[in-house]
Order: C-alpha cells, then sequence, then structure tokens
C-alpha cells in the first residue's frame, strides 16, 4: 500500500511553498518524524517531517520548485500494518471531488483540500457553503457589477465562484469565470474570430522581501535629503595590483569589493560624519563606533544587504571569503537577521551587473551609500597624450541633511586617491576609528 | 523555605529576582536545602523531560499537516512543572495556552490538547481534570475570570486557590489590570503568574512596557508581587507554594513574575529568526530549566540518567499512542456546532447548518 504524503498547511491559511532542500531519495527508508524536505513558506522556513515510515517511492519536485498546499511532495510504499491508515482517509477525499466535480461546477482545480482528506481548512468554508446555496437556486451573493456583467455576456452567475467576502461573487470572478468556462466549454464558446484577446491584469501578493523594500526605500526618500555626486577614476593600478596578488594566492580570489570596502573604511575614519545617522527627535547626530559595511546583493527574490562587520579590521582576503560566504547564502536565502543588522553604510556594486552611473538611494537612516559602475576600457589623458585606460565610474548618495557638498568632495578624493593608487592602502591601512 | 521575611527581600521596585540554583544547577547559598524529597525531584526531572518530549513529538505532528497549529513550550516548562506541583485537587487552574506541564498534572491527556490543536472542540472537555477552564487564546482574557472564580470561592467559603497564567504581553492588556484590581479588592485567593518569555510574538519586552519588571505592576494593586527565575524550578515551587498559602489563608492574591525564555517559535506559524538574535537565544540556553535541574541532581547523584535514551523512547511510544487516539477519536458532531448558545436556532443559523449537512451528505465525507 502507498501513501501519498501531500504539503500540509502548516501556517494557518498557507497556499504554497518552495522547496529548499530534499533529505531524503527515491529508495531510502524512512521512519515517521524523520525530516523530508526543507520548506520555505510565506510565514516560516522549516523541515517537513514524514507521518508514515517506509521506503520513498517518488519525490514530486526539485530544489526551487513551488508546491502547492495539498500537492503531492513523496510517495511512501508503507509498512503492511499502516497501509489502512493510510487509505482511511484517502476515499473521503476523493468523494469530495467527485460530488463536485459531477454537478459541473468546473472549479475543481480551483479548490485546493488540505493534505488530510478529514477537515477542510478554514479559508475554503466560505468556497464550500456557496456551492450548496448554488445546488438549492438561491440568491447568490455578488456586487451589483457582477450581476450586470454576468447578464450581458449570458453568464450564470450561479456557476460562478466568488471569491469576495463570504463567497460574493465580484466582477473579476466574472472575468475569470468567462475565460475559465470556455476552456471546458460550459457556455456556448464565441467563434475563434470573435475572440478577441482580452487584457487581464495579474494581481500577485508582496512577498515579506518586497515589502520590506518598499517599506525602507520609501522611508529613505521621505525622510533622507538625498545629494548625488559621480566621478570617474583612471584605476589600471589596481586592476594590475589585484592581478599580482590574485597570482600570488591560493583559494581566495580577490575582486575590486574588497579593496573599495579597504578604502571606504579608511576614509570613514576621516569623516565620521559619513558613518553617522541623523537622530532628528532628539536633534543630535549618531557616530557610528563600528565601522560596518553592508553589500546590496541582487536575488531573484529581491534585494538583500548582508553586512561585513568591523570592515576596517579586516584583511583583504578576510573581505573576499566574507563576501563570498554572504553571497552564497543569498543565493540560498540562508541569510539571517544577524547578517543583516548594524550596517553603518552600504556600497552596491550595481556595475556587477550593468549600469555606468546610477543614483543610490541611501540605505536609511545610515547618511550615506556608495556606488560603483563597471569598469570600461577609455582613453585617457596622461602626460598630455590620450592613452587607453581603465575607468571606473562612481557614484554616491548622501544625506544632505548631515553631509555637506564639501565634505562628501573631501571624503570622495580620498577613496578615490586610494583606488587609483592602491599602494595608499598599505599608508593610510590602521589606526584609530 | 521562603517565607514572609524573603518576600519582602524581593521588592519588585528593586528590581530582584529569586532564585535557588545557579546556571550550573549548584546552590546559590550553601546552605540551602530543597524541601523537596528526593523522589519529588526526580519525579519533577522525568515529568519536565516528558514535557520537553511531548513537545517536540507536536511540533513533528503539525508540521507533518496531522495538527493545525502549535504553541511549543521548551524553555518554560520549569514553571509548569512547579505549577504541576503545587496545584492541588480543589485548586482551579485557568490557563493561557502555553502550560502544558502543568495541565498534564492537573489530569488533562494529552489527547484531549491534540485534539484542541487539531481543531475538535471535544479537546476542551476534559474528562479527567477537575477545575480547569479550557485554553484561553484572545490575551489575559482568562484573568477576569480567575478573578472571578476567586470571589466565588470565597463566597462559597472554599479553602482552595485559584492558578492564573499570563504572558509578558498580556501584561499591556485591560483584562490583566482589571483582574489584578478586582482579585486585590475582593480579596480573592489567585496566583496571577506572568510567564515572562522575552516577546509577545516578535515584540521584544523593552518596547512592551517602559516598566522595570512585570511584577512591579501589581504593587499600585497592593498586591504581594514577585520576579522569580522562571527556569529554576526550585526557587518556582517554593514561590508558588508560598503563593498559594498566602491565598488560602484570606490574604488575597498573589502575582508571580516568572522569568524565562521561549526557545521555540510563538507557535508553529512563526519564525523568531526573523524578530531576535543568535547571541541572545544562546545567552538563554545557559539557563535551560532541564540542563539546570539535571545540574543539581547530577551534583548531588540523586539519580543515575544511564536510562535515558529508554526513557525517551518509552515516553515517545506513550505520545504517539495518544496523538493516534486523537486522530481515531472521530469529527466534532455538527449539531455541537450550532448547539449551545440558543435554545432555538435563528433561521440564519438553521440555513447554515442546513446547508453544511447537506454539503457533508452530498461530500460523502463524515460528520
Amino acid at each position: 500500500m502507498n501513501y501519498v504524503f501531500k504539503f500540509p498547511d502548516i501556517g494557518e491559511g498557507l497556499e504554497e511553498g518552495k522547496i529548499i532542500e530534499w533529505y531524503v531519495e527515491k529508495g531510502q527508508s524512512i521512519s515517521s518524524g524523520d525530516a523530508l524536505v526543507k520548506m520555505e513558506t510565506d510565514k516560516v522556513v522549516t523541515d517537513i517531517p514524514s507521518p508514515k515510515s517506509g521506503i520513498i517511492v517518488q519525490r514530486f519536485g526539485a530544489i526551487g520548485d513551488t508546491v502547492k498546499v495539498g500537492n503531492a511532495l513523496v510517495e511512501i510504499e508503507t509498512e503492511a500494518g499502516e497501509a489502512t491508515m493510510a487509505s482511511a482517509s484517502e476515499p473521503a477525499k476523493a468523494n469530495s471531488t467527485e460530488a463536485i466535480d459531477e454537478k459541473g461546477f468546473g472549479v475543481v482545480g480551483t479548490i485546493e483540500v488540505a493534505g488530510d482528506g478529514a477537515y477542510l481548512p478554514s479559508s475554503n468554508e466560505g468556497i464550500a457553503i456557496e456551492q450548496i446555496v448554488q445546488t438549492k437556486s438561491q440568491k447568490v451573493l455578488a456586487t451589483p457589477v457582477a450581476r450586470a456583467m454576468a447578464k450581458e455576456r449570458g453568464i450564470d452567475i450561479n456557476l460562478v465562484t466568488g471569491t469576495g467576502p463570504a463567497g460574493r461573487v465580484t466582477s473579476k470572478d466574472i472575468e475569470k469565470h468567462r475565460s475559465g468556462s470556455e476552456a471546458v466549454g460550459l457556455v456556448q464558446t464565441p467563434k475563434m474570430q470573435d475572440a478577441a484577446p482580452q487584457t487581464e491584469h495579474e494581481f500577485v501578493p508582496l512577498t515579506q522581501i518586497r515589502k520590506t523594500i518598499a517599506k525602507n526605500m520609501l522611508r529613505s526618500k521621505q525622510n533622507a535629503a538625498h545629494m548625488s555626486v559621480m566621478d570617474e577614476i583612471e584605476v589600471s593600478e589596481l586592476v594590475t595590483t589585484r592581478a599580482r596578488i590574485n597570482a600570488k594566492l591560493q583559494g581566495t580570489k580577490l575582486s575590486y569589493l574588497p579593496f573599495i570596502i579597504k578604502a571606504i573604511s579608511i576614509a570613514l575614519k576621516k569623516h565620521p560624519v559619513l558613518n553617522a545617522e541623523l537622530d532628528f527627535d532628539n536633534e543630535r547626530i549618531i557616530y557610528k563606533k563600528s565601522i560596518n559595511i553592508g553589500l546590496a546583493m541582487d536575488t531573484d527574490d529581491g534585494l538583500v544587504v548582508p553586512v561585513v562587520r568591523d570592515a576596517d579590521r579586516k584583511s583583504l582576503i578576510q573581505l573576499a571569503d566574507e563576501i563570498a560566504l554572504f553571497a552564497d547564502k543569498a543565493k540560498s536565502r540562508k541569510l539571517s537577521l544577524d547578517d543583516m543588522r548594524d550596517g553603518t553604510f552600504t556600497i552596491t556594486s550595481y556595475g556587477s551587473i550593468g549600469g555606468y552611473f546610477a543614483v543610490p538611494v541611501i540605505n536609511y537612516p545610515q547618511s550615506a551609500i556608495f556606488g560603483v559602475g563597471r569598469i570600461s576600457d577609455k582613453p585617457v589623458i596622461k602626460d598630455n597624450a590620450v592613452v587607453p585606460g581603465k575607468v571606473m565610474p562612481i557614484s554616491m548618495s548622501v544625506d544632505h541633511r548631515i553631509v555637506d557638498g564639501g565634505e562628501v568632495a573631501r571624503f570622495l578624493n580620498f577613496v578615490l586617491e586610494m583606488l587609483a593608487e592602491p599602494m595608499l592602502l598599505l599608508a593610510y591601512e590602521g589606526g584609530e576609528r | 523555605m521562603f517565607n514572609e521575611e524573603t518576600l519582602n527581600k524581593y521588592k519588585p521596585i528593586d528590581n530582584k529576582i529569586f532564585s535557588l540554583i545557579d546556571d550550573e544547577g549548584k546552590p546559590l547559598d550553601k546552605k540551602w536545602q530543597p524541601s523537596l524529597s528526593k523522589d519529588a525531584i526526580i519525579k519533577a526531572y522525568k515529568d519536565l523531560l516528558f514535557e520537553r518530549t511531548a513537545d517536540y513529538m507536536a511540533i513533528s505532528y503539525q508540521r507533518q499537516g496531522r495538527m493545525f497549529t502549535y504553541p511549543p513550550n521548551l524553555g518554560q516548562e520549569a514553571i509548569h512543572i512547579a505549577s504541576g506541583m503545587v496545584l492541588k485537587n480543589e485548586d482551579w487552574l485557568v490557563p493561557a495556552f502555553r502550560e502544558l506541564g502543568a495541565w498534564l498534572a492537573k489530569g488533562v491527556s494529552l489527547k484531549e490538547i491534540f485534539l484542541y490543536f487539531k481543531g475538535n472542540e471535544d479537546g476542551s472537555r476534559f474528562q479527567a481534570a477537575n477545575r480547569m477552564l479550557p485554553v484561553s487564546v484572545p490575551i489575559a482574557s482568562q484573568l477576569v475570570h480567575a478573578a472571578g472564580i476567586g470571589y466565588a470561592m470565597n463566597y462559597k467559603q472554599e479553602k482552595a486557590a485559584v492558578f492564573a497564567y499570563v504572558g509578558d504581553g498580556g501584561t499591556s492588556e485591560g483584562d490583566f489590570h482589571e483582574a489584578l484590581n478586582f482579585a486585590a479588592v475582593w480579596n480573592a485567593p489567585v496566583v496571577f503568574i506572568v510567564q515572562n518569555n522575552q516577546f509577545a510574538i516578535s515584540v521584544p519586552l523593552r518596547m512592551q512596557t517602559k516598566s522595570i519588571n512585570l511584577a512591579v505592576k501589581g504593587v499600585a494593586y497592593d498586591v504581594p508581587s514577585i520576579v522569580v527565575d522562571g527556569n529554576d524550578l526550585f526557587a518556582m515551587y517554593e514561590v508558588l507554594e508560598y503563593a498559594r498559602n498566602h491565598a488560602i489563608s484570606g490574604k488575597g492574591p498573589m502575582l508571580i513574575e516568572a522569568k524565562t525564555f521561549r526557545v521555540g517559535a510563538h507557535t508553529t506559524s512563526d519564525d523568531p529568526t526573523k524578530y531576535r538574535t543568535k547571541e541572545e537565544e544562546e545567552a538563554w540556553a545557559i539557563k535551560d530549566p532541564l540542563k539546570r535541574l539535571k545540574g543539581y541532581i547530577a551534583h548531588n547523584k540523586l539519580h543515575d540518567f544511564a536510562n535515558e535514551n529508554a526513557l525517551i523512547a518509552e515516553f515517545k511510544k506513550k505520545i504517539d499512542a495518544e496523538f493516534e487516539a486523537a486522530e481515531q477519536h472521530g469529527d466534532y458532531k455538527l449539531d455541537d456546532v450550532f448547539g449551545y448558545m440558543y435554545e432555538e436556532l435563528p433561521s440564519e443559523l438553521k440555513r447554515q447548518k442546513n446547508a453544511l449537512e447537506n454539503y457533508y451528505q452530498n461530500s460523502g465525507g463524515a460528520k
């Protein structure tokens, strides 16, 4: 007897989850309670244990796949004694699906029954009641607009699944029903040439990370007085230095980012107001004792900013290793709150993807953000002659409420001087904060 | 032994915490001897281990999709086990939702608890637990019931106490203050136990209150109050025992702030890594109640832990059997959903009941 384990609603109203890691292989023997898979949901990232003992016959979904609640995760060949229990809950669900199916509502696909057929999740109760109302041909709940639309299009509103409050049918449901019923041929299908493509908007709820990004960006733009400055710097020397260092290094290879972090950490000690925040409510400036550099990283889900702590006390190699670790964690969504808090200054190396100049948004309440564009081969003038050069574009935004133009220019001059002549990093390294 | 003199030494306004053993389980005062027998201490240890095992199992059942939700007790068990040791059959237990060990001591079965978190109302119908209210999820609402029960006990001249639980966040609710005030004014024999686990879901204590601690909130109502190390079973036992005697001797309520830490998530729908740090978790891990009690026992050579794995295996078997019993229990009757509010159902509820009956008939499902 095989038992199909379906992704349960583990978070009081979840719709789906994403597979982060599989712990079991096909053919593997497991005990009930053993972790099967790590799933990410809107609420938690968690291990899902098996309710049964037995052998994994099949795994559904690969890492990164999104699984809807109620869809299969694994098929388990259970031990003989458990077979009856596994089948006990199955028919209940099969029947309930059939019953709805027979009535021809054509909505089976949209009903997601939780893993165990014995109970319906609360969020579906409204839908269930609505269908009974339909069988009794009572008047369904609907908005006036939806009724008018249904009449106009010749749709029996009793056959439409309402998704509004208390199962109320809305104009959106009529719109959806139209395209849905065409597919199953419940209402007369219009001739092909008549079926003009309908523009439809897709409504996608914000993910937690998107909500956070949106809130932070808005807060920054509404509170900080952004002022930006851009410049170019010839970095042939840095390109050569980096290549020479990398040729000697075992394992770790340096990108340009560790050099930039180093130069900025040194310069921040001389210009502490760029490593500070304005506490307007208490009419004071808070100077940060640590130099913790946030690194803006692009991920599939959105922007994340892990923080390199005490960047001024770390070697180029340490910085490179830490960047690599963060990049890894960001990719596998393993960054924790600890990895992302207490930043005092942020660097965005947007050039690694593309773009020359940019106007970066300050990671509020920090007072400055430093952006690096892509290094390009460009003609430069040296000793009155045009020669090929390596040019790094930089863009920096500061909070003009506490950072004056002169201050940011002096800071920038110092940083760019060190990037143009990386030997200077040795000269200025160390010292008091 | 904890007495009035000790109570006076731990005035909430001085923000001192009553504690008897250190993080390793060694007595803070070398002359101190526990008032509990060796057997009682070993039993407390096993009960604590059982509560913890049941918790881990419950979380696993929930993740398997076999239970809707669950609020883990991890890290707060000493408060529950000490409560269970003090609670008498004639005492009332007014729970919040995170006191598993105390409920079990009162006679609630794990099957009932599992039923409750599977959404079955039968889980609130305790077969063997005398004088216990159902689990109360609406924060602090249960405390006014506790004050009322205490008042009724005085009226009926019963010599027993009410043990009422709430969390740190609950002390910001109006109900908490009303209950304290009424219990004080009426001299109601209520022991209020605040499980201060540092977080009201994700809101840390420092964002919850400006008070130096939570016990200090009882001072204004003239309720004797104290902050206790909630991860120290001995300290919790002595203070609770004192509070019960205080209550039943007609002196009225007491407020105990049990300082602890919620090691797990608020419920299975919560992810604490989003709002607290590893450092904080590590700092509290040192104070783990099971570890400290075990330290005391080992230090005094009261017990040999050699068979612990066998003991846990035995617990797991028992817990599994309780859970399977809950799964076999059958669904809650539809009649019961509608049955208790009105003598005659209003038409709208009648319509809903009919609709549901039809639905279950058509779907061929249970009920």
